[in-house]
């Protein structure tokens, strides 16, 4: 009787943990993904590691960076940007301008979502008007007029912005854009994010919560079809075991290879490390209606007195680079030939006498909990002695320095940028412009009539060489009047295995996996 | 008994409602604006505002109460998240398996390591053995769970090659996030077995049963061990209940897609209603382990089982 006791207690024991391992998702692995070193005759399966899963596979539900990447394979837009940043034909074979306000886009015929159903302009007007409701992305699809979206024909679509707004193009290349069907949104509701239908190479297969999303090959895409059947997103929250993942070969492609893990991935022969610059950008932006610095001279003062390029270099271990001006590299029109502002002291310090502060005084940086941007500000909190100036380093959490900064309670913050259309009007206008003070983007209260006149010539003249003039003339007053001290460039890092072939990295970071094949 | 166990389902009411009042209070009064994190530095504030209507998050704190707990009581949902919006009961229910499986196989490894090693150690006190498996369980004890997982991913999964490094979708995906788990709860556990055991074996009726002439090993599992169980069966109890709520490094580490990263990740997007349905799940499924636990007890002592009559 005893014995029976406790042979069922240790039958309930093993009961509980049998149960578990057979409840669950019995998914098998996939071919490629049962184990390091596991050979496989031909390889069908890609599969992708980054650092968090999709939120939602509604482009209209979020912009987040893991969500985008996988909806770029699934979605397509009107037109599309490559690697270069250059404006193509995507879902839209042409098009051009009506007059200031209106482009024509004559969509390409013989295109079926995923659900079959053929793509017509009723689509795009459909997707438009819903992303003009969405709070997500409307600073994509924002400056589009909801009332004069005209339909044609079944493939002639005619968009309007309420304002001349020559950007255009570039938004609608963005993947928040992306071209969704009337009858798959309606027929999913609410749950539309888990179950997406676009026009793109790759159809949504499954979706194992906070695991992996997987994507096959749609084999009535009207482009080149994918060579490789099968797309697995993984999601693989810890940078260092993303890296071991693409060593051992459970992944065949790592985004975000941490700084730390470069030279690992650099000296395997197995692995190829891509570097490319992103369109992200660093900055400390001074609160331009605090008193000290109000004046230009402060402001020159500290960008003299901080030597950002040995910060960046040592807090960002050799990634990315030190920004050169407001914009990153890869953006259009970025004035790369600005004359940085030294690192002297003496200089600093005469500007500051000159200004009246000789003495200096008490100031603080805001920053939220990144840990570079947090090493950024004790460091910049350490020079900035040499010149008098007492910083005192506040690390705020994310909504209350989103707020702060909107209300202007700073002096000094640290925060980044991220131009994703690859425009130098979302890279400029909202951060410089003085419609924008505070929650518009502009958090450096910065005011300057010739800048705001030479954004809005940037952003409504249809001419590129009167935008080129324009944007490179403001980069330079924004260096003069230094509102902010340029900081750093982003670059994403990703690590590839040797046999992967046909994959390059977009700066805006929504890399494209549908050219890949393994050699 | 049934009195007893209906008694105890009756309790989990005040329960339910006391975690739900204190974590929704506990979430509305957290800094950070779930609008401002999800849109990110970038957003208008025009959106902000927009989607701060959308989410209800513009209504006072009882309304927002009010129409949680009605929706709750009267709808049995619980709310959709703010992020992916997919329902709350569906995002936990989805990660529960792969909690439950590892939570079930770390206590499994833990108490076939923990109970004989425990065992041994108490009958031969002071040996050879006793002190290399109290040395090694005092270092299971101490070495942290992301450390020792990542030892292991370096060795089985770099060295070697013999198992993958993360994910959780085959057998050989779950050996190294149970042993992590398993190895450090076996210390817990095999301390707790060398202590109740090294009790009961000075008791009386140990001595009688031996001096009746039985086989030592009859005397240690039959009279010994039987008695010893009751807070050896609190301590795995207990281990279990925490680790159904989460072994969030282990799941990070090994890329688990379990019920703690899930709740890590609400709390940093504030995304309140998976976090509130979330502490809710965790708070209902500890009271089942601890309800399991007691029952478990009256099977193993008859003088307990004689009270819950």
């Amino acid at each position: 009787m005893k014995k029976k006791k406790i042979a069922v207690l240790l039958s309930f024991i093993l009961i509980l943990a049998l149960f578990a391992t057979g409840c669950g998702n019995n998914q098998s692995a996939p071919e490629g993904d049962s184990g390091p070193g596991t050979p496989t005759d031909k390889k069908d399966v890609l599969i992708v590691g980054q650092g968090a899963d999709a939120v939602s596979l509604d482009p209209h539900a979020t912009n987040d960076q893991p969500s985008s990447r996988i909806s770029k394979q699934i979605y397509e837009t009107l037109v599309t940007q490559n690697e270069e940043m250059e404006l193509q034909p995507a879902l839209a074979e042409s098009w051009e301008p009506i007059d200031d306000l209106t482009f024509e886009f004559k969509l390409k015929q013989g295109v079926k979502f995923h659900n079959g159903e053929p793509f017509t302009s009723k689509d795009v007007k459909f997707t438009l008007l819903r992303g003009l409701d969405s709070p997500h992305i409307g600073h994509i699809v924002g400056s589009i007029d909801p009332n004069s979206i005209e339909i044609i024909d079944d493939y002639t679509i005619r968009i309007s912005t309420k304002d001349p707004f020559a950007p255009l193009l570039a938004h609608l290349a963005h993947t928040a854009t992306a071209i969704l069907n009337e009858k798959a949104v309606t027929e999913f509701g609410d749950d539309y994010g888990q179950h997406p239908v676009g026009t793109g190479p790759y159809k949504f297969d499954s979706w194992v919560n906070g695991d992996r999303v997987e994507l096959v090959r749609f084999d009535d895409y009207h482009g080149k079809a994918p060579a490789i059947g099968k797309v697995i997103f993984r999601n693989i929250p810890e940078n260092t075991n993303r890296t071991i993942e693409l060593e051992t070969g459970g992944i065949d492609i790592a985004y975000e290879i941490p700084p730390t893990d470069v030279s690992r991935v650099e000296s395997n022969p197995d692995l190829v490390l891509q570097r490319n610059m992103n369109l992200s950008t660093t900055y400390l932006g001074f609160n331009c209606n605090k008193e000290h610095f109000k004046d230009v001279r402060v402001r020159q003062a500290i960008n003299y007195a901080v030597n950002m390029e040995a910060i960046v270099k040592s807090v960002y271990k050799g990634v990315g680079a030190p920004s050169k001006g407001p914009l990153g590299p890869n953006v259009w029109a970025s004035n790369q030939n600005l004359t940085p502002y030294e690192f002297n002291v003496e200089k600093a310090k005469k500007l500051m006498a000159e200004a009246g502060y000789a003495d200096g005084f008490k100031t603080n940086i805001w920053t939220n909990d990144n840990q570079q941007r947090m090493d950024i500000a004790e460091i910049v909190q350490n020079q900035l002695k040499a010149i008098n100036i007492d910083a005192e380093v506040k690390v705020v959490e994310w909504g209350a320095f989103l707020d702060g900064t909107t209300a202007g309670e700073h002096d000094i913050f640290i925060l980044g940028w991220v131009t994703v259309t690859g425009d130098p009007d979302y890279g400029l206008y909202p951060l410089f412009h003085s419609s924008q003070h505070g929650a518009g983007g502009n958090r450096s209260f910065y005011v300057n009539e010739k800048v705001d006149a030479l954004l809005d010539q940037g952003r409504t003249s249809v001419d590129p060489a009167v935008r080129e003039k324009a944007y490179i003339e403001v980069q330079q007053i924004i260096k003069d009047e230094a509102p902010w001290v340029f900081t750093w460039s982003g670059e994403d890092l990703a690590g590839v295995r040797s046999n992967v072939k046909g994959f390059k990295q977009h700066p805006a970071g929504h890399h494209k996996v549908y050219t890949v094949y393994f050699e | 008994m049934h009195k007893y166990i209906f008694r105890r389902l009756l309790m989990l009411i005040p329960v339910i409602i006391g975690v739900t009042f204190i974590i929704f209070t506990m979430m509305y009064f957290t800094p950070g604006d779930p609008a401002k994190i999800m849109l990110g530095e970038s957003a208008p504030h025009t959106e902000v505002a927009k989607l701060r209507e959308e989410l209800g998050l513009n209504d006072p704190f009882f309304v927002q109460f009010g129409r949680y707990v009605k929706n709750a009581v009267i709808h049995q949902d619980i709310g959709r998240s703010y992020a992916t919006k997919r329902p709350v009961l569906e995002m936990i229910i989805t990660r529960f398996p792969s909690t439950l499986k590892l939570a079930a196989l770390g206590v499994l490894v833990a108490v076939l390591i923990g109970i004989p090693t425990g065992i041994i150690s108490a009958t031969k006190q002071y040996s050879l053995f006793d002190n290399i498996a109290m040395v090694i369980a005092l270092l299971g004890v101490s070495m942290p769970n992301f450390w020792q997982g990542l030892m292991g991913i370096l060795i089985f999964s770099v060295y070697l090659g013999w198992l993958p490094s993360s994910g959780f979708n085959t057998p050989a995906h779950w050996i190294l996030p149970a042993l992590t788990i398993g190895t450090s709860t076996a210390a817990i556990i095999t301390r707790m077995t060398r202590s109740s055991m090294l009790e009961v074996i000075r008791q009386d009726y140990i001595r009688t049963a031996r001096s009746k002439g039985q086989v030592e090993s009859k005397v240690i599992i039959r009279h010994a061990l039987k008695n010893a169980l009751i807070p050896i069966i609190t301590v795995v109890g207990l281990q279990f209940g925490y680790l159904l709520g989460g072994a969030v490094l282990t799941e990070s580490i090994f890329a688990v897609p379990g019920v703690g990263r899930l709740m890590v990740d609400s709390i940093k997007a504030r995304d309140f209603p998976v976090v509130q349905g979330g502490v809710l799940f965790i708070a209902i499924t500890f009271s089942f382990v601890n309800l399991i636990v007691d029952i478990l007890y009256a099977f193993v002592d008859p003088r307990i089982r004689s009270q819950y009559k």
